[in-house]
């Protein structure tokens, strides 16, 4: 199948997108808030599973950058930048849902937490990912350093996973994955794991249409770059001498 | 003849080692510009002697950090495609150049952090608690930064916008030495072993080297 074959305007992805974001609101919206925080630790229900996103997302940008360097197929290239795209936003997300928490519990919007910091500055380790791939129009010069880079970017993700347990912090340690179990309320795990779940299947939907997108923008790219356009001169036609005869 | 790959490495070391003699762009722009701006903040911040003697090794850190990207990378702007290209046709091994560039800047940015280490022992009167620890945290700093500076510079080598796009490639990707050289210090200081701290550098070392030598035919390549 070539690169414009598959249906690009398939709305199957956008259908599981909003399926996967209504779930996530009635889980949240239907669990009984916390005793202590109320009805904001509703945004754990966003916070945490976007948190999740971004690690996933920058986690299959490795691997499918480490596949491009290894096969050369630019369909590894197009993963693993639609995978970095959707992870920046997620960070993104999570970065402000956690400054919103932050502001109504700590009492201000930033805290030079280990976690925070960590996390704002992998925000900015991809954003200069996403930043070399439009230093160039070159597709295979382009794979090859965003591939270097993707792959070597990825050592951000578990120094801020680890963040929390190797620095003391005010971002609370792991709550749900630890030896001794959850010490949560089990309705409030179970909606976590839900919203989790969703995020994850909205995830493959976004991958599936941003992965469309950039083979129709590498089409475009490439279409441009063979189309030389008219050669000079080629306007210029012969007088004609036959003296209108 | 047939070089060996310690052979293309020096020559490549000398080869950036005797530009930067000629230019002194490291002696005379960044050793100065990093001085300076040891001096400016506590013209900003206020000139408390308590305060800048508690401050003063996490700053000598950021400054090392900030300014040793610009040595790190300054291959990025220095070194033309048609130089690039003369290397590679010369059968240069382009792991061998990696090693090569890496090694120039790190002999660059150990004098530099040695330079400014001093400066900010006098201006700010800095407690020498743990020093004999500080030529170990310098090397591993001086050769984390000069091996990620010289990879992010193969990789935006003849983009776009290069000069600007490394140090923001370079920046956050240098927090893990940040960490572990200010974190080695605070750990002396509050009496607790800094070998956690080392170590991670030195695993973060080996990767930028190993990252480095793996993905350098591929980044000669694409330039």
């Amino acid at each position: 199948m070539t690169t414009l074959e598959r249906n690009p305007s398939s709305v199957w992805p956008w259908i599981v997108m909003a399926v996967a974001g209504l779930v996530t609101f009635v889980a949240a919206m239907s669990v009984s808030p916390d005793a202590v925080q109320g009805q904001l630790s509703r945004i754990m229900y966003v916070h945490v599973p976007s948190a999740w996103l971004a690690y996933l997302s920058f986690g299959v940008t490795m691997f499918a950058s480490a596949m491009y360097l290894w096969k050369r197929d630019l369909a590894w290239d197009r993963r693993a930048h639609s995978s970095a795209e959707i992870g920046v936003f997620f960070t993104g997300l999570a970065i402000s849902l956690g400054m919103i928490w932050g502001k109504s519990t700590w009492g201000v919007w930033w805290t030079w937490d280990a976690r925070l910091t960590l996390t704002a500055i992998m925000f900015f380790v991809y954003l200069g990912y996403l930043a070399l791939r439009r230093t160039t129009d070159d597709l295979d010069a382009r794979a090859k350093r965003a591939a270097v880079m993707g792959v070597l970017a990825v050592i951000q993700v578990p120094l801020v996973h680890f963040s929390v347990i190797w620095w003391q912090t005010l971002h609370q340690p792991p709550s749900i994955i630890k030896p001794e179990g959850p010490d949560m309320d089990p309705s409030m795990v179970v909606t976590l794991l839900i919203s989790v779940l969703s995020f994850t299947v909205m995830y493959a939907a976004m991958m599936y249409k941003r992965i469309d997108l950039a083979r129709i923008e590498d089409a475009v790219l490439i279409a441009e770059q063979t189309n030389t356009g008219p050669a000079a001169g080629e306007a210029v036609v012969a007088p004609d001498l036959s003296g209108g005869s | 003849m047939r070089t060996t790959f310690r052979t293309q490495a020096m020559a490549i070391t000398k080869r950036d080692l005797m530009r930067e003699r000629r230019s002194g762009e490291v002696l005379w722009v960044t050793l100065p510009f990093g001085a300076i701006a040891l001096l400016l903040i506590p013209i900003a911040i206020g000139t408390d002697r308590p305060t800048l003697r508690a401050i003063g090794i996490g700053l000598f850190w950021v400054i090392v950090m900030l300014f040793g990207v610009l040595i790190a990378v300054r291959q990025a702007h220095t070194e033309t495609q048609a130089q690039r290209d003369v290397v590679a046709l010369a059968g240069i091994d382009p792991a061998a150049g990696y090693v090569g560039r890496a090694l120039a800047s790190f002999f660059l940015l150990i004098g530099f952090e040695a330079v400014l280490a001093v400066v900010t022992v006098a201006l700010y009167d800095v407690p020498l608690d743990g020093w004999i620890w500080m030529p170990l945290v310098m090397v591993l700093v001086g050769a984390g930064l000069s091996l990620l500076g010289t990879l992010a510079a193969s990789i935006v080598s003849t983009g776009r916008s290069a000069s600007a796009l490394v140090p923001l490639l370079v920046a956050p990707l240098s927090v893990p030495l940040l960490i572990g050289a200010t974190q080695t210090f605070e750990a002396l200081r509050l009496g607790r072993s800094s070998l956690t701290w080392t170590l991670m550098m030195t695993i973060v070392v080996l990767l930028l080297a190993i990252a480095g030598v793996l993905s350098a035919r591929t980044l000669q390549e694409s330039g």
